[in-house]
């Protein structure tokens, strides 16, 4: 098995972490400091880039590659192009949990992150964006800004690099819909959270019309370690495909629930039964949700995969924010969708109509299976539905609530069946109606 | 430039042009509900996905720009792009939103007051499916809500397509709207504290392609099928904009604007759009009178001309004041000009310049007339604005006063001094559509036909001209300015030229160097902008 990684996580359970000098008492900011002293800003995007880095927030998109979209000064421009970083504190897809362990813990190895990626970039400031149910984040990350402005390592002049660079802590509402980029754009400038259609990219058109870089927190606090141990020694860690320590949250019917830091090859099962002690109470695995409640769901047997990109894509889903939801033999499989789906449908923004209509109909179909009152059909037809959001809509919610609608009817169908040609669901000798 | 192909059709594309707009130019139906040309891309309803060759799913037309390809990456091996609204996957994906925007729209149709010029009702017979495979309690929402003055929203009806929203942040840029609540749940609402209440409202009501958006005045009215329809210009200010009548069984149910690039756009203002309903107050008479000590007597235009003529003997040459109207047409403008100078002794004559207002930044003219800048052409003097009408009645003994009502129309601080001023001619002659407080106070009262019973021409003020429709058919005894003048002329031995409208039309291609080589159908449906504007 292999052992947890101590990179991204090394603050947690250290005393008084949140502090400024226990973070530089650690080597913190060494590597904010390389990069304003002795690299340019284009070295350090060539590094970034280099090291592979893959967004942590879901989607996986490279990091490095992302920054390089945002327009640089040209040859007889007077000045750099006006630009902003975002970061997406917005953690709240279900099962996702990491990204509020490194504010709590280690707001400061997120803020170099981003100073460095201000730096490489060479944007005005950055946005920190936070879900609105994470108070206690949002003040401590205020005073690692607050520490961080005191020390000189924000504000004009960054260690007389000639960087001027700002961050504002910003909280959201708690709207789900506001995680999504474009979105958590429209929120920041005030307005009601809803997705811009695409094209123009942040990297484009971003905040209040600024071109902007957006980046999940996870993926910031990499940018420290990747600066000061090199690109190499961060793709040497885990497969190829997802290089770098990555966070895994595991929840559910586990007997240790919680955040490991692993790379990228280590199994769901190793995870699962090792890391994390097996099921709780000793029961039978059913099902794994690998990567948040967005991701196709597994069965138990698909469960001996590396936690990357090509593992997961070999069983037909992916690592997502690496949130993992380990159900056990208790769990009924039409009541955890319906779950979801009442999650879904009760944030899909209502802007387009695919996502607005079909995640209430799939509440509802799936609801009246789980009430016992399925029709024969049913489970093709959230098939069906589902494969009418999907990839027709202007952001991905209306994917993330089609691909566990899609997965649990098509690896879970005899359950389905049962319950609608039982009408009851046969893990209870009378039907549910009530919520989980 | 980039090279599109639409199933078919090869179109040549122009810098920056999406599929859709390709599209409609090129003639193609492509369904679409958000989208509206004066308003931003926001790509929400998703009706217009299309495939398009290579990207892994449908794409929306209204907001895919299509771009060049570097020559060894072309499709087909010569096309920036291939589009196909046929296609398997094009019709599932038209099929899937339609229904998904039928799962909870009431389906009232036979009730609604869209039916009939229904987006829904369109797509759903081209493109849709005949059954609904939704067996749920539909999800309720508020009805008939009281969005604004002259607007009723109706959330079960409404498929968020934002238009309304995005009209009033970006064309009015009064921002009333917002969508409200979030998934199955969303509606349209003001703000807290806010009505839909800005001069342009009921241009909502036009863009909603669905019911949920209705005229406060026109709802339940009738049924649209029903509607007479006539293409004419508003008389209400210099803008003329181009718009529509709808009537029924000789009333004006409603005006809706015509979509005009060079004059109005897409849009009207509720002044405008609300004439419909100052019309059904109109004080009429319908023939001719002539006041004694006795009182008024009406008579048949037959038994009237030789009386009028005598009365206006009487008064004999005392000087002549003709106050004019920029609510009168060019031909009736080339009609007074002809009497002026065949039968008046030539006074000029002043068109009366009424404002009101400010000039707004969209299309309302605080010049309250249409047709000021067709008398300038005409070589009529046009007033100062808002004139005092004692000054031009000032040592005159006989006037004529021609669709203005300057008694009913003056402040109240001047009205005396024009009354008294009216009271001291010897003759006063009062040609109008309605029997107004002026009219009252005449000699002699000729009834015109009002504005949308006639055929003319106006020239707005930014020298575009266009032709009014004889919307409804007035009584045979109102009838246009120049058909009282040719029979005036006719009368008094004169010659006049016959024939009504394109009789007169020929006048003013003789006053109006520019219309000399162009016929009425030059002037359908949209008008024409003569070059310059007259000094």
């Amino acid at each position: 098995m292999a052992e947890t990684l101590k990179i991204l996580t090394r603050a947690v359970g250290v005393q008084n972490s949140t502090a400024i000098d226990t973070y530089m008492h650690g080597g913190g900011y060494e590597a904010m400091m390389t990069a304003l002293h002795k690299m340019s800003p284009d070295q350090v995007l060539g590094e970034v880039k280099a090291s592979n880095l893959k967004g942590r927030g879901g989607a996986g998109f490279p990091a490095g590659l992302k920054w390089s979209f945002l327009p640089k000064k040209r040859e007889g421009d007077k000045q750099e192009p006006r630009k902003f970083l975002v970061c997406n504190a917005d953690e709240s897809e279900p099962g996702t949990f990491k990204d509020r362990l490194l504010i709590e813990n280690d707001p400061h190895q997120i803020l170099e992150g981003i100073v460095i990626a201000g730096w490489a970039t060479q944007a005005v400031g950055c946005f920190f964006y936070i879900r609105g149910e994470m108070p206690q984040g949002a003040k401590i990350f205020q005073r690692a800004v607050d520490q961080a402005y005191s020390r000189g390592f924000l504000g004009k002049n960054i260690l007389g690099s000639g960087l001027d660079f700002d961050v504002w802590v910003c909280r959201g509402a708690g709207a789900y819909i506001c995680g999504e980029e474009t979105a958590l754009m429209e929120s920041l400038e005030g307005k009601r959270g809803q997705p811009r259609i695409k094209p123009p990219f942040p990297a484009g058109y971003g905040v209040y019309g600024v071109p902007s870089n957006i980046n999940n927190v996870e993926t910031y606090a990499n940018v420290p370690h990747i600066i000061k141990n090199g690109a190499e020694w961060f793709k040497a860690i885990g497969a190829p495909s997802l290089p770098g320590p990555r966070l895994y949250g595991i929840s559910g019917h586990v007997n240790r629930p919680g955040v490991y830091e692993l790379p990228s090859s280590t199994t769901l099962r190793e995870l699962i039964y090792g890391h994390a002690g097996g099921i709780l109470g000793g029961r039978a695995l059913k099902a794994v949700i690998p990567g948040g409640s967005s991701t196709p769901v597994l069965r138990a047997g698909q469960i001996d995969v590396t936690m990357d990109v090509d593992g997961l894509k070999s069983v037909g889903t992916m690592p997502g924010s690496g949130g993992v939801i380990v159900m056990n033999e208790t769990v009924c499989m039409v009541r955890a969708l319906h779950n979801l789906m009442e999650f879904y449908a009760h944030e899909s923004c209502g802007q387009c109509t695919p996502c607005r209509e079909g995640t209430h109909w799939l509440e509802l179909l799936v609801g009246r299976i789980e009430a016992g009152e399925g029709r024969p059909g049913d489970t093709e037809r959230i098939a069906e539905i589902a494969g009418n959001i999907m990839g027709r809509t202007i952001c991905p919610l209306g994917d993330a609530a089609a691909m566990p609608a899609e997965s649990f009817v098509r690896q879970f169908k005899d359950e389905f069946e049962t319950h609608i040609k039982e009408k009851r669901c046969p893990l209870k000798a009378a039907p549910m109606t009530s919520r989980i | 430039m980039p090279l599109l192909k639409i199933d078919d059709q090869e179109i040549e594309t122009k810098a920056g042009e999406t599929i859709l707009s390709a599209a409609l130019r090129s003639g193609i139906a492509i369904p679409y509900y958000c989208y509206h040309p004066a308003l931003s891309v926001v790509g929400q309803c998703r009706m217009c996905l299309v495939e398009v060759k290579g990207a892994p799913k449908p794409l929306t037309a209204c907001s895919t720009v299509v771009t060049s390809l570097p020559p060894d990456k072309k499709v087909d091996g010569k096309y920036d792009m291939v589009v196909s609204t046929k296609s398997e996957i094009t019709r599932r994906a038209q099929r899937s939103v339609l229904e998904f925007l039928l799962l909870n729209h009431p389906l009232d149709c036979p009730i609604c007051d869209q039916a009939g010029e229904c987006q829904l009702q369109e797509y759903s017979y081209t493109y849709g499916d005949p059954a609904s495979r939704f067996d749920f309690e539909k999800v309720h929402a508020p009805k008939r809500v009281e969005i604004g003055p002259h607007v009723v929203y109706d959330g079960e009806r409404c498929i968020k397509c934002t238009r309304c929203i995005r009209f009033c942040s970006e064309v009015t840029k009064t921002g009333e709207l917002t969508l409200a609540e979030r998934g199955v749940h969303t509606l349209v609402e003001a703000f807290p504290g806010r009505k839909l209440d800005n001069p342009y409202s009921v241009c909502t009501v036009d863009i909603c392609p669905v019911g949920a958006l209705t005229s406060r005045e026109f709802r339940f009215k009738e049924r649209v099928w029903f509607l007479q329809s006539a293409n004419s210009v508003c008389p209400e200010c210099s803008r003329g904009c181009s718009v529509r009548y709808d009537t029924y069984k000789g009333d004006v149910l409603r005006i809706v604007p015509r979509e005009n690039p060079e004059v109005n756009g897409f849009w009207m203002c509720d002044h405008g759009r609300l004439l419909s309903e100052r019309l059904k107050d109109v004080p009429r008479r319908d023939r001719p009178g002539i006041r004694t000590e006795k009182g008024w007597a009406f008579y048949s235009f037959e038994e009237f001309w030789p009386l009028f003529l005598k009365r206006l003997q009487a008064a004999g040459n005392a000087p002549f004041a003709a106050l004019l109207s920029g609510r009168m047409t060019l031909e009736e403008m080339a009609a007074y000009k002809l009497l002026s100078a065949k039968a008046l002794g030539g006074p000029s004559g002043t068109a009366l310049n009424v404002t009101g207002g400010a000039d707004d930044e969209l299309l309302i003219r605080r010049e309250r007339r249409a047709n000021l800048q067709g008398a300038r052409r005409m070589g009529i003097a046009v007033s100062e604005e808002n004139c005092d009408v004692t000054a031009l009645l000032k040592g005159k003994r006989r006037a004529m006063i021609v669709r203005e009502d300057v008694v009913g129309d003056a402040p109240e601080a001047r009205r005396p001094a024009i009354i008294k001023a009216l009271r001291e001619m010897e003759l006063l002659v009062v040609a109008g559509e309605a029997f107004t407080a002026t009219a009252e106070m005449a000699h002699v009262y000729i009834p015109l036909s009002a504005w949308h019973e006639m055929e003319g021409t106006t020239v707005n003020f930014l020298g575009h001209l266009q032709k009014t429709a004889r919307v409804l058919l007035p009584p045979r005894s109102r009838r246009p300015f120049y058909d009282v003048v040719s029979a005036w002329l006719k009368a008094s031995g004169e010659e006049a030229p016959e024939g009504g409208f394109p009789a007169w039309f020929a006048e003013v291609k003789k006053a109006v160097p520019e219309l000399s080589n162009k016929s009425l159908r030059d002037l359908l449906p949209r008008g024409l902008k003569l070059s310059e504007v007259a000094p």
